[in-house]
């Protein structure tokens, strides 16, 4: 008998046989393609600038280690949601993954042994890495003695300010040394411009609706939400002040102007700074680099000094943001990639052009003799800006990370904007605030026991 | 002769099963993809996670622990409100604007059609950026070019304008979307009904009264229960314009809970919870606007 396919003798005609022949063609390709290669590492990202970065690296990587294969993804901000769902479903996940401060507290919940990404402290300790690290990085990254990530960056935070203008208003910015000091400069420096009564060139831009620049000053003071135990001390007397003086700083002495738009990256922030209504801001590292790129007219206008400090002598800097690198327990070949996290962050080249285009001083501490740091850089009209940052390094607060932050920072948010809008007294805000996290943590320790 | 009397059997058999085989495809897919899912995010709502792998038994924790927490009733609070908004505020607007472009007077309807449909084929998340500028308290449109208030209003940064903004961005969205529907139901009202009344003398608006809204009865019933589901389903619009629902959860929305309970402090069982009382909310919401609208009753 003979066999024959033609579209008229197909059962139920033409269409159907399409379809049968487009069904057969893409499961082919399916199939086919999720072949996996022998020697690879998956590396999921969540930045551009990160991704762009290690485009350029990774080709060096597999050149070293012949074989390997490694393969970027960057899935931009939703990574850490997908990453969650990953490690869920126990299914998925990439072997390498770069993890978001503020997003890592999440993925320490549950029993120690339950948590995704593989212990790298015993590695780190045997060969040597802590001492050669600014050991403050690693306390976001750790929990429960055990360390889950490499610390990209450090991200201390300067003081970065218009000369020209606080010139104008008779204030030498290079003078003022703690907050007192910039409360009087500041006073002289904000001002009416159109004669409507009302001001509109602020000293200092702060972001009174998330946790950002309060954070920073408190960091900066040696404190923060929790300890290094885990104990919740937003409540403290420490936090209680900090808070009184931020409010105090739009409230009583007037001089801080909240944020343009939703936060200090935004576009109209931007525009506020290049009509001179801003006279300051409190700018990590990273913030550097994005006005850089953001409003490059304004090169030569911005100066960066220490932050103030709480007393004469105090610490001058604080922390702000922040990224790692860990190894997932679903990785085939932890060796492997542990060899790729230390060429990713530990390797001179790579931190040399890391810093070229985003401005981020690294935490390995032999890398700041490298003469880039100590460049002019023309954007701050000459002022070796990284050399500024380096010497703030060694004094950097610790951040310590918890399984609730998520939780927290979402009701410090609220606390925050509470208080300064006069809703709430800064006690009874930030007491509330305990009390309530306090009760989330408990309800689960009654439910699972306290590990 | 056996041999045929087989062949008569499967071909019988065959009849039988044959329509069982061809709709079997959706209910594999509808068990995998739906019904899977929705049982176990039922089963979930009696369940609390911690971590990746712990789980355990709260009865109904969950639900009580919702109903005594104050930032679910924020929550819904602003979704209703929203709700609200688009019920007093869009679909008002998407009437008009398809009466006008159904009146013999509008010229380029083609054109302004199609203007006014465009903006729901742009993606939430593009909107929330665009309207971030133009909300913002110094150099945004509205307050700039305007000055529609006299002074300087900080539509995203004080907490009792979030939602407004949100509402005037979502007219903009969607009343143009919702004009279509009106636009088909009124060219569906045949033409003689008002030649008749024009013969007895009505006016203008005796005709919207007693023709134009009740020969639309149908397509209200549907834009309105549609508005008010996709109301309360509420999440990308709220989430980039308020940066995730700030100042002081103004600007959070149910699902935008939901969401920040299940991926960001890992409350599965909570942010279950939190999806089946939604459910329960639209469901009686939407039968109750369609039996107001007698929707229900047999004509």
């Amino acid at each position: 008998m003979r066999f024959q396919i033609d579209s008229d003798s197909f059962p139920l005609g033409k269409g159907p046989m399409v379809m049968l022949i487009l069904f057969v063609i893409t499961s082919v390709f399916i199939f086919s393609a999720t072949e996996e290669k022998d020697e690879s590492i998956e590396f999921w990202i969540f930045a551009n600038t990160h991704y762009e970065e290690y485009q350029a690296r990774v080709p060096i990587f597999e050149a070293l280690h012949p074989g390997v294969n490694v393969k970027l993804i960057n899935y931009g901000g939703s990574m850490h949601d997908k990453l969650l769902t990953a490690l869920l479903s126990d299914f998925g996940a990439p072997d390498i993954v770069e993890v978001e401060i503020t997003s890592i507290g999440r993925f320490l919940k549950g029993a120690i042994d339950e948590i995704g990404f593989v212990d790298l402290k015993p590695r780190l300790e045997s060969e040597g890495w802590m001492e050669k690290l600014v050991v403050s990085r690693f306390t976001p990254w750790s929990y429960g003695g055990k360390i889950y990530g490499l610390p990209h960056d450090l991200h201390p935070v300067v003081l970065l300010y218009r000369d020209d203008l606080f010139k104008a208003a008779g204030v030498d910015m290079t003078e003022i040394e703690t907050w007192d000091d910039f409360i009087i400069a500041g006073k002289k420096a904000t001002r009416d411009l159109d004669g409507d009564g009302e001001n509109d060139q602020y000293a200092i831009v702060l972001d009174r609706r998330t946790e950002s620049d309060y954070f920073n000053l408190l960091l900066q003071r040696g404190a923060g939400f929790f300890d290094g135990e885990g104990n919740v001390v937003i409540d403290s007397d420490i936090a209680i002040d900090t808070l009184t003086f931020f409010t105090s700083l739009f409230n009583e002495h007037k001089i801080a102007t909240p944020v343009y738009g939703t936060w200090h990256g935004d576009p109209s922030n931007f525009a506020a700074m290049q009509d001179g209504r801003i006279l300051s801001i409190l700018a990590p590292d990273w913030y550097v680099g994005i006005l850089k790129s953001q409003v490059p007219q304004m090169s030569g206008k911005w100066k960066a000094v220490a932050m103030p400090s709480w007393e004469l002598g105090g610490r001058r800097t604080t922390t702000r943001g922040g990224t790692m690198v860990g190894i997932t327990k679903q990785c085939q070949n932890p060796d492997l990639a542990w060899e790729f996290l230390k060429f990713a962050y530990f390797d001179k080249a790579g931190l040399i052009n890391r810093y070229e285009t985003t401005r981020i001083i690294p935490p390995l501490k032999a890398a700041w003799d490298d003469p880039i740091y100590s460049e002019p850089d023309p954007y701050l009209g000459g002022q070796p800006l990284g050399r500024l940052f380096i010497d703030l390094a060694p004094d950097l607060p610790p951040r310590y990370q918890n399984p609730y932050w998520s939780e927290a920072a979402d009701l410090l948010n609220d606390a925050i904007f509470n208080a300064v809008t006069e809703k709430q007294t800064p006690r009874h805000a930030l007491t509330e605030l305990a009390d309530k996290v306090r009760s989330i943590i408990a309800k689960d320790q009654e439910r699972w026991g306290n590990n | 002769m056996q041999n045929t009397s087989i062949r008569h059997r499967f071909w019988n058999q065959q009849q039988k099963i044959a329509p069982y085989l061809f709709i079997a495809p959706f209910f594999l897919l509808f068990i995998v993809f739906m019904g899977y899912p929705l049982i176990s995010s039922l089963i979930m709502s009696f369940y609390e996670m911690r971590g990746f792998q712990s789980k355990i038994f709260v009865g109904l924790d969950n639900f009580t622990d919702l109903l005594r927490d104050p930032v679910f009733w924020k929550s819904l609070w602003n979704t209703t409100y929203f709700a609200l908004g688009t019920l007093v505020l869009q679909l008002p607007i998407a009437l008009f604007l398809a009466i006008l472009l159904n009146s013999k007077f509008v010229k380029g309807k083609n054109f302004l059609r199609l203007a006014f449909f465009a903006p729901v084929l742009v993606a939430g998340v593009f909107v929330a950026i665009i309207f971030n500028l133009i909300f913002d308290q110094r150099a945004g449109l509205i307050n700039n070019e305007f000055l529609l208030f006299g002074k300087e209003i900080g539509w995203l940064s004080e907490g009792r304008y979030v939602m407004p903004a949100v509402i005037l961005t979502g007219v903009w969205q969607w009343a143009g979307f919702n004009m279509i529907y009106f636009l088909a139901g009124l060219q569906g009202i045949r033409q003689e009904l008002y030649e008749a009344a024009a013969v007895d003398g009505a006016n203008w608006w005796q005709c919207f009264i007693h023709i134009t809204l009740p020969s639309l009865k149908p397509v209200i019933a549907f834009v309105f229960v549609v508005s008010m589901i996709g109301s309360f389903q509420l999440f990308d619009l709220p989430f980039i314009l308020t940066n995730g629902g700030e100042p002081a959860d103004a600007g959070t929305t149910i699902v935008m809970y939901l969401y920040k309970n299940g991926f960001q402090f890992m409350r599965l069982g909570y942010a279950a919870t939190i999806g089946w009382v939604l459910f329960i909310i639209i469901a009686v919401i939407s039968i109750a606007q369609l039996r107001l609208l007698g929707i229900f009753k047999e004509e």
